[in-house]
């Protein structure tokens, strides 16, 4: 574990959100998915057998020293087959001149149609900054929104005051650890640290699930990559950047107010006054583990994930 | 049906099950390939990605994550392509138009917030190629320093000092706003 400050400067934390502004155009996954297979199907290849890799391939295996990028001086436009050498050769490809005539290869008649609509799309897009902007407090008061793990972040610059009230996430209901593996939208893991939980509990559709221990430890797990769940607000102490394992997490050292962003029309639903937390994602899931009192103890526990 | 048993399954050639990695890992795919410097050719290196990596996917070690072994696949694919048409992969990204959500209230200081980000933008676009492959993978693409290296196949360390001399260059030329 090792813990550095992120917001020195707040120049990183500045880069995340920037990238979340940045609208990337991409076709609907189901298109995709669609294509690849007609792809897949119309050139049938047991991925076991995989005949057209003749070395056993390391194209993806974890990083070797190897030459960085820039040193890359491989010659071989062509795009040899063999795939094990060398940081960029791709994993293997037939060893026919691909580019820059790959597009007359007539694998992808229905391409650019596809194409012009999908650059229309990009001028569209994403985001909302400013949702605090209409407060009383104005802009002054929140100097900027993080976005990281499926939680938004407002970071202000005076210790926000707490919510008194208490509400449940949408459509919570309290289930059983088999019902909540059937009934969740993603792999449910629990960290063995804690051992089995008291009880456990389903939120909006599936999208959340939420196992509780006693003495007000809660481990909040859900799916979602960019577009953010929860919202938090925080004032000094700011939170804390920390690893857990090989990820990237946040430690919120005090009480905070925590809400929850409906997926429908983005509205900020106000839940309680949460306790220290710490969120991290991992292999796409997103999880926030709430009332452990030190940061190295929530690390261990986060890290006992199975 | 988590990304394990969608890879047995597409092992056992389950090509439904494979459907669904695709589906998942599409946007996110998407995203990195663009970002990395394929622009508006994402489309296509995103497609012969997914069919490489299902043709591969006896290859992939089943104890590690598929995220960046997919992604990994993508950045060669990526690279592959700027490489033959011969010029710097450069990051075609911009901000969305309506990206800039304006508050009523304050026009003077959404216009503050949305030049710093226009100006940060051009600044990692600027950036030595390696430093803007580490910042993009690190914070756009929001990375691990593992996951960076698995899929730019750089060692951490190399990851670690690219970010951190990016960072510098970024601080030099659009300063800190909230220092």
């Amino acid at each position: 574990m090792s813990s550095r400050e992120p917001f020195d400067d707040g120049l990183e934390a500045e880069l995340m959100a920037l990238g979340d502004l940045i609208d990337v155009p991409a076709p609907p996954p189901a298109d995709v998915a669609a294509t690849v297979r007609a792809r897949l199907e119309s050139q049938p290849t047991d991925p076991v057998s995989a005949p057209d890799a003749p070395s056993p391939p390391e194209p993806v295996s974890p990083p070797d020293p190897v030459s960085p990028p820039d040193a890359v001086s491989a010659p071989d436009l062509a795009d040899g087959p063999d795939p094990a050498h060398g940081p960029y050769n791709s994993p293997v490809r037939p060893a026919r001149a691909r580019r820059p005539g790959r597009r007359d290869d007539g694998r992808r008649p229905a391409k650019r149609g596809r194409r012009a609509r999908w650059t229309i799309v990009a001028a569209v897009v994403v985001v909302v900054i400013a949702i605090t902007a209409a407060t009383p407090q104005g802009r002054a008061a929140v100097a900027r929104i993080l976005r990281f793990a499926g939680v938004e972040l407002e970071v202000g610059e005076s210790t926000p005051p707490p919510v008194t009230t208490t509400a449940s996430l949408p459509g919570e209901r309290t289930v059983s650890p088999s019902e909540a593996r059937s009934q969740a939208r993603f792999e449910v893991k629990v960290p063995s640290r804690l051992g089995p939980p008291q009880s456990t509990s389903v939120s909006d559709n599936g999208r959340v699930v939420s196992m509780f221990w006693p003495g007000g430890v809660r481990l909040d797990q859900f799916d979602g990559y960019i577009d953010p769940y929860f919202f938090k607000k925080a004032g000094p102490p700011y939170p804390d950047f920390v690893d857990v394992g090989p990820y990237d997490a946040w430690w919120l050292k005090g009480e905070h107010p925590l809400g929850y962003i409906a997926r429908e029309d983005g509205t900020h639903v106000p839940l309680r006054q949460a306790a220290a937390t710490l969120i991290w994602r991992q292999v796409a899931i997103n999880y926030r583990l709430e009332g452990v009192r030190t940061k190295e103890e929530a690390i261990k526990i986060a890290e006992s994930l199975q | 049906m988590d990304d394990d048993e969608a890879v047995a399954r597409s092992l056992d050639g389950d090509l439904a099950a494979y459907e669904a990695l695709v589906a998942r890992y599409s946007a996110l795919a998407h995203r990195t390939a663009y970002m990395l410097g394929a622009g508006d050719e994402a489309e296509d290196v995103v497609q012969e990605a997914f069919v490489k990596a299902f043709r591969h996917l006896a290859s992939f070690r089943r104890d590690a994550p598929f995220r960046p072994w997919l992604l990994r696949i993508v950045a060669n694919e990526t690279h592959n392509l700027t490489r033959s048409r011969g010029r710097r992969a450069e990051l075609a990204v911009r901000l969305g138009a309506t990206a800039d959500a304006t508050a009523p209230d304050d026009p003077e200081g959404t216009a503050v917030a949305t030049d710093r980000r226009a100006r940060l933008l051009v600044a990692v676009r600027g950036l030595p190629e390696r430093e803007r492959q580490a910042v993009v993978c690190r914070y756009f693409l929001q990375l691990s320093e593992a996951e960076t290296a698995q899929v730019l196949d750089w060692p951490v360390g190399t990851v670690k000092s690219s970010t951190h001399r990016g960072l510098a260059r970024l601080r030099e030329e659009v300063g800190n706003e909230f220092a």
